[in-house]
């Protein structure tokens, strides 16, 4: 095959507030191969596909497209430029047909109208292309979440476009409907189209890439090499960085012979879980990983009562529960949540850092009438404040002014100051830079010596293996297996993968 | 804040409160209400007569503050509710059926009329907790409903539409001033009048709602990230009953008020409130997006329209120049958010770095500082 370069990316460097995403990344994609773009979440790929698509500038680095160099300043340049994409995230409109959704990004017209008729063929064409028999009439809100996924798929077909980015668009389709996604990959492959391929899964990408490229911490780590020179565990150890799973880790005794605070028995829930069981003792950090959607929020959310246990028991310290709202888990189980979205659902952004570590402490300070006094909040928030050292000008300070870690920390303070006893801690660590990571695991091994049962959800396979003394591993809303941790990455890597991979070969 | 906690200097506290509170809309409504009171008194001498002029004009004051509490308690977590004079008029339509057809005291018409317009609210509430269906919408169908089952109710029961028999007690509440009560034979002024006293322990009641109490300080996360909230142990959808409850509570209690000072419960009673409902607390500082609010605010915002409204009132000015000129004022007084953000930005810099999406959304994009405390 006689290739040329499709696309280069030289040195692209972003930063957002309190990251550096990339850090003079490289990237060379030839026309008719299919190049994989690998890396942990919160690598930095995201980024480097919003660069690619116009939606993000870089603060540095230079982008050419077949050779000369590519001015990329807005989603319609990309398109110019003859770069399609699918996003991961859901970008269709809901209130849509399929049809319009397909051809959104250039409607058919017939001077100033739009040409139903040929909406309708052209969205028949992408849809064909896919093996698809919907019907370009129906709206988007009736699809379920893989249908969704593929006219999403079948948008970026629609274009014409010699360069075709694929952000994890197999995340929530079927086997089958990826083969299908896989064949058009092959035929625009072999018509000369560049394809970049982000992924998680590391078969799809043996199974159907040429060439690789991995991001760690927003650098490069390995460019564009072809992927028969690598063995999976290279690719694996090259995403996770051995460096940081290496970390020193602190000699940890847990008492195992001690009775579990939290134990789940074979819990069924409304959001999907079958069967799932799991102990957890005070001092002892149990690890949930598993990939993106296995379940682990959503089990986070059952045990608070946001989701209901449909059947099997949860008890807490012994007893029997049946928790039905975050209040009665705080107030009577001393269960505190630590939520992923940090900005969405862990912090207040628009106001105080005192009102947002204060929040659960509230029902403590209360006197008659309610009345809350401001200086024992702001004293009982200061301690907090010193204790895990979070940066601010003062206590009125707003939240969304201060950085991510930060942020982060203003949103684990509120549970400390709650005196809860069981902890679940959702990704602490995704959209933090390197060096707040690390400071961020040294406060959860102080807590959890201190006494703190800790769950931690998260899909960074290093930072489990460093952090956790046992891995529960989930997959589809099940738990596939548990480990003891040893800490050596490559054996703890293996056995995590296996259990996650040998389920899937099974179901 | 940074200052006050190093040196801990009781004149260092003072300073930075001043400061804060220059900072705030409430500073620069009172500057506008001092100047304007100035000139219209120095053009119009008559402007400064007590039982004619102020008397009438702080009866307006103490009712609509009232109103605009009963706006500004759901904006509190981010809501509205549309049906204030509707329920106002639900609330004094109980009242008057209990004066009038059930003969009751003065205290009990008036609980049943307020327990009315709770159990409105609460509905509204109920509802939009239930189906998370937009409070505007649901607030709006209840404004309707209750537009027109008031009047049906009226016409059924009352004789000329509208409920004339007065408890004892109620010329006094909205009808009297201070004159009317003497210590030793020195008599109050009769510049003031007694309506006064229910307004101020309705505004110290809220203001130590959200200033000094938990379930204040939990409406005011919920309006500022009702998930958050819930996700910190908030009970979000009881906030949301009892928030539109105690809107509809103090819709009622408004809508006595107007009646006591007419003298007359009728089914016209709150059709003047809602779009007053919006303008004081805005005026004031409340952010439309939930999470911040001020009761001393909304007091100020009241009275600047209604200052506007006497002063040119006294010039002659018809209804409707005078309701083009509210627009324009009204206009002119929300814009004065950029004149406050130049003496916040001498405090709080933002940082270049906040996240776009961070600060709260509404009308006041630019609040330059929430200050903790809200003094009433």
């Amino acid at each position: 095959m006689s290739s040329t370069i499709a696309l280069e990316a030289n040195g692209l460097s972003k930063s957002f507030p309190g990251v550096k995403a990339l850090d003079r990344v490289n990237l060379r994609l030839m026309s008719g191969e299919t190049h994989a773009l690998m890396g942990e979440n919160g690598a930095g790929k995201s980024t480097l596909i919003k660069i690619l698509t116009g939606v993000h500038r870089p603060d540095e680095g230079a982008l050419s497209v077949a050779g000369s160099i590519a001015d990329i300043h807005s989603p319609a340049a990309a398109m110019h430029a003859g770069i399609g994409v699918v996003h991961q995230e859901r970008n269709v409109i809901r209130g849509f047909t399929v049809g319009e959704n397909i051809v959104m990004s250039r409607m058919p017209r017939r001077g100033p109208r739009v040409d139903w008729p040929a909406v309708r063929r052209e969205a028949k064409r992408c849809l064909a292309l896919l093996d698809l028999e919907l019907d370009p009439d129906t709206p988007m809100a009736r699809l379920s979440s893989a249908q969704t996924q593929l006219v999403e798929i079948a948008r970026g077909l629609y274009t014409e476009t010699s360069i075709l980015l694929l952000d994890e668009p197999t995340a929530s389709i079927s086997d089958n409907e990826a083969d299908r996604l896989f064949r058009v990959v092959r035929r625009l492959t072999e018509q000369g189209t560049a394809v970049l391929f982000v992924s998680h899964k590391l078969e799809e990408v043996f199974a159907h890439c040429d060439t690789v490229s991995v991001l760690r911490d927003g650098r490069s780590v390995l460019e564009s090499e072809p992927l028969s020179a690598h063995s999976r565990d290279e690719i694996v150890d090259v995403m996770v960085g051995r460096s940081l799973a290496a970390l020193e880790v602190p000699e940890r005794a847990v008492d195992r012979s001690r009775p579990p605070v939290l134990e789940l028995s074979d819990v069924d829930t409304a959001s999907g879980h079958r069967g799932v069981s799991l102990e957890l003792r005070s001092g002892e950090i149990l690890g949930l990983y598993g990939l993106v959607g296995a379940g682990r929020t959503e089990l986070a959310r059952a045990v608070l009562g946001l989701d209901r246990v449909t059947s099997g028991s949860v008890h807490v310290r012994g007893a029997r529960v049946s928790i039905r709202s975050v209040r009665q888990a705080l107030e009577s189980y001393r269960i505190g949540y630590v939520t992923e979205n940090r900005k969405e659902e862990g912090v207040f952004l628009a106001q105080s850092v005192t009102r947002n570590v204060a929040i659960t402490v509230w029902s403590r300070l209360e006197r008659m009438l309610g009345y809350v006094s401001t200086k024992s909040e702001r004293a009982l928030v200061q301690k907090y404040v010193t204790e895990l050292d979070i940066r601010i000008s003062g206590q009125r300070q707003l939240v969304g002014q201060l950085s991510g870690g930060n942020q982060q920390k203003v949103s684990l303070a509120k549970w400390l100051a709650a005196k809860t006893e069981i902890l679940i801690i959702d990704e602490p660590t995704v959209g933090i830079d390197v060096r707040t990571k690390r400071s961020f695991y040294d406060l959860i091994w102080k807590l959890a010596d201190d006494g703190l049962a800790i769950l931690l959800i998260s899909s960074d396979l290093a930072e489990m293996i460093t952090l956790a003394d046992r891995i529960a591993v989930m997959d589809r809303f099940a738990i596939t297996g548990e480990v003891e941790n040893s800490h050596d990455y490559d054996e703890m890597s293996q056995s995590i993968i296996r259990l996650i991979h040998g389920h899937a070969a099974v179901t | 804040m940074t200052s006050t906690l190093k040196s801990g200097s009781s004149a260092h506290l003072q300073a930075g409160a001043l400061r804060r509170f220059v900072a705030t809309p409430s500073f620069f409504l009172l500057v506008i209400i001092f100047v304007l009171v100035i000139v219209l008194g120095s053009i119009k001498p008559a402007f400064f007569n007590g039982p004619f002029v102020i008397a009438p004009l702080l009866t307006g004051i103490s009712i609509f503050t009232v109103v605009g509490l009963s706006q500004m308690v759901v904006l509190s977590i981010g809501h509205m509710n549309l049906a204030v004079g509707p329920m106002a008029a639900f609330g004094a339509m109980f009242m008057g059926l209990s004066y009038e057809l059930w003969d009751l005291p003065l205290v009990l018409g008036l609980a049943l009329g307020i327990l009315a317009g709770a159990a409105m609210g609460a509905l509204s509430g109920w509802l939009v907790a239930r189906t998370g269906v937009n409070s505007f919408i649901v607030t709006l169908a209840m404004s309707f409903a209750l537009i027109g089952l008031v009047p049906t109710v009226y016409s059924w029961l009352s004789a000329g539409s509208a409920f004339t028999v007065k408890p004892d007690g109620l010329d006094e509440i909205g009808r009297s001033s201070f004159s009317a009560i003497c210590v030793n034979g020195a008599c109050g002024s009769n510049a003031i009048p007694l309506i006064v006293i229910p307004a101020l322990g309705v505004m110290l009641l809220i203001g130590y709602l959200y200033s000094h109490t938990r379930l204040g300080r939990e409406l005011l996360m919920t309006g500022s990230n009702v998930d958050a909230a819930q996700l910190s142990g908030i009970p979000t959808g009881r906030r949301i009953v009892l928030v539109h409850s105690l809107s509809g509570a103090l819709a009622a209690l408004a809508g006595f008020l107007l009646a006591a000072s007419t003298g007359s419960f009728t089914p016209g009673i709150g059709q003047e409130f809602m779009l007053q409902s919006f303008v004081g607390p805005i005026l004031g500082g409340t952010l439309l997006a939930g999470g911040y609010v001020s009761v001393t605010g909304t007091l100020l915002g009241i009275t600047l329209t209604l200052v506007i409204r006497k002063g040119l009132d006294l010039f002659g000015v018809g209804l409707e120049t005078l309701n083009v000129l509210l627009g324009v004022i009204l206009l002119i007084a929300l814009s004065s958010d950029q004149i406050r953000l130049f003496f916040g930005r001498r405090r709080t810099r933002r940082p270049a770095q906040v996240d776009r999406t961070s600060p709260p959304p509404g009308p006041k994009l630019a609040q330059p500082s929430v200050p903790e405390e809200i003094s009433a």
